[in-house]
């Protein structure tokens, strides 16, 4: 059975940055449907771990939905919350935040609700400056990528009672906020408010989330040669600096493979003459990295 | 049965992700691996070139 701990209502124009404990849950409803929010997370214990669009769209596509995962950046690349619920199907990794910029360029607004400067006013209460606004994920926006690869953004499909919920996996800074876009598609021309609530998730709920694996290279603040965080916004050489590039240099060796009859023959049905030519060993590496990346013989 | 040699340039990098799908007992050797790979991607894509 899972608790209420907080409800409210997040206004039209605006945001708001949430202290989520491992185990909670945030739900995010339509009201009157429609409406598009944005939402940031930060670890709360290190707010340079933050969410990744790019991560999470290698992982899960470009619209992450029930079941998915929000990753943190690299060199970071931990789950930081779990997608329980999705009603609306609808959520977006591709697009960036609106802008003051947007609105100015494209409309001539001297000022208009925008996602940016929701997202810093909120974040403002944790300290957070606007450089500090992450890409968003994009909940309850409709959007994909037509024939030319250019993407685009459609109308609403969001209904009343839609929700979002993300379960935390770790101790995070959840920063929701109504899109400003009234002017634009991504909302039906309209800014509505929608409900916020937050509850300690149920035994069903942590049921629900796939095992994770730990893995080495999830690195922390401690395997990193700089630990501090920059206080100077100008950047400055380290006369000290010595490169250490991981397995630099690179080093190539020749490796002679005799192939029969049928392995040649083999060799040339598979080679990608397009790319490689009349050079058989890059196309053969190509085949055994292709074969590994397809079967992955070993974990 | 006649052979013919095909030269492949490996890195380190690449040698050592064959030698650890060697050492898991998936092939004996890193050139019997690849002549492995070689087959069994031709298994997989039988129907294309």
């Amino acid at each position: 059975m899972r608790t209420l701990i907080e409800e409210f209502v997040l206004e039209p124009g605006t945001g708001k940055a949430l202290e989520l404990r491992k185990g909670q849950i945030l739900r995010l409803e339509q009201i009157e449907g429609g409406q598009c929010l944005d939402f940031n997370c930060f670890n709360l214990d290190d707010y340079k771990e933050f969410f990744h669009c790019g991560r999470t769209r290698t992982l899960h596509g470009i619209h992450p939905t029930r079941g998915d995962f929000l990753w943190s950046a690299p060199p970071r690349e931990r789950a930081m919350m779990y997608i329980l619920a999705d009603t609306a199907g609808a959520n977006d990794v591709m697009f960036p935040r609106c802008s003051a910029n947007l609105y100015e360029s494209v409309y001539g607004y001297d000022a208009h609700t925008n996602c940016q400067d929701i997202q810093a006013e909120a974040q403002r209460e944790y300290g957070l400056t606007p450089d500090d606004v992450h890409d968003s994920f994009n909940l309850f926006m409709c959007t994909g990528v037509d024939e030319n690869g250019r993407t685009y953004i459609t109308r609403q499909v969001s209904k009343p009672g839609d929700h979002v919920e993300l379960l935390a996996l770790m101790d995070v800074l959840a920063v929701p906020n109504i899109c400003g876009a009234d002017v634009m598609r991504t909302s039906n021309f309209a800014i509505r408010p929608a409900k916020v609530q937050i509850f300690a998730a149920s035994d069903e709920d942590f049921a629900a989330v796939p095992p994770l694996r730990s893995w080495r290279t999830q690195r922390t603040v401690a395997d990193f040669k700089v630990k501090a965080i920059r206080t100077e916004r100008k950047l400055a050489r380290d006369p000290d600096y010595r490169p250490e590039f991981v397995n630099t240099p690179i080093d190539y060796e020749a490796i002679e493979i005799a192939l029969d009859a049928e392995e040649l023959a083999l060799l040339g049905r598979l080679a990608r003459r397009e790319q490689y030519g009349d050079r058989d060993g890059e196309a053969l590496r190509d085949i055994v990295f292709s074969w590994w990346e397809e079967t992955r013989p070993i974990g | 049965m006649a052979e013919t040699t095909v030269t492949i340039h490996l890195n380190q990098q690449q040698k050592d992700l064959l030698d650890r799908t060697v050492a898991a007992g998936v092939a004996p050797d890193r050139i019997a691996l690849i002549r492995l790979a070689l087959r069994r991607y031709g298994e997989l894509h039988a129907e294309k070139g």
